[in-house]
């Protein structure tokens, strides 16, 4: 599930998720700095509230959680775990944050029955960044395009309505 | 009300009044600009309303800021669930979404 801030992808990859069925796990990868990440943290949740999902806060290491059998996992987000990954250490080191992800999500796809990721779109605006700004978005891109090369589906989200990239609309 | 979203210079106003044929004075230009916000129930009273793409870069550092591009965000999914209409636009191309 891709898209830009606010477009809606939250609630449809939630829904998507319910459809599958299964026992649902909420994998949060965001962590709670400061009262504006809290907020956020809050609003999702209660957007989440009675669709029945388990919640597991995994930051990092994707491979080290525990997930029931014939689970459906909704992993929100990738931008977040990116760059949990990238900005990690003291130096910015791509090729190991991109294998950690690769790795992490791998294990992930291996242990879910069905596997939705939401993922970020920050790629459109023109803009130069910084280098380590430019490494983040160089892993982030990366890891969705070989995402999208073995997912099913891939869908954007715009205004709240499905864009239909991969796969059947469902 | 018909919601016309894309990005800069994707000729959303030539479409909504050459192709739909809204008349002007019935249509939002620069949605996005707009300080404060217009309500949903203002905006459902325009033919059309147009509103540039700005939730699709990087997160921005000032809180403002952030919070200004999750409410466009945020009203534009109100505008497409309440519209007759959608289409984004993309190299004066439009391709309807609802």
């Amino acid at each position: 599930m891709l898209g830009g801030s606010a477009c809606g992808k939250s609630g449809w990859a939630e829904d998507l998720a319910c459809r599958l069925g299964g026992p649902l796990i909420y994998l949060a990868t965001m962590e709670p700095w400061g009262q504006e990440g809290a907020e956020r943290i809050a609003r999702h949740r209660r957007a989440r509230a009675g669709k029945g999902f388990t919640t597991l806060e995994q930051p990092r290491n994707l491979e080290s959680c525990s997930i029931p059998p014939h689970a459906t996992v909704l992993l929100e987000d990738l931008g977040n775990l990116a760059a949990n990954e990238v900005f990690a250490g003291e130096a910015i080191d791509k090729a190991a944050a991109l294998s950690a992800l690769d790795r992490g999500l791998r294990v992930l796809e291996e242990k879910a029955e069905h596997l939705v990721v939401v993922g970020n779109d920050l790629f459109r605006d023109g803009e130069d960044y910084p280098p380590e700004t430019m490494a983040y978005l160089d892993v982030l891109a990366q890891v969705q395009a070989d995402l999208s090369k073995r997912y099913d589906l891939v869908a954007e989200l715009v205004c709240g309505i499905p864009v239909f990239w991969k796969g059947e609309p469902i | 009300m018909i919601l016309i979203i894309g990005g800069r210079g994707a000729g959303k106003r030539e479409f909504a009044q050459k192709t739909l044929g809204c008349a002007p004075e019935k249509t939002l230009p620069n949605l996005q600009v707009r300080e404060p916000l217009p309500s949903l129930e203002e905006l459902l009273g325009y033919e059309a309303v147009i509103c540039d793409e700005v939730g699709c870069g990087v997160v921005p550092l000032e809180r403002k800021a952030r919070e200004r591009r999750e409410a466009i965000g945020r009203l534009c999914c109100q505008l497409a669930r309440e519209a007759q209409a959608v289409y984004r636009l993309q190299c004066g191309l439009a391709m309807r979404l609802k």
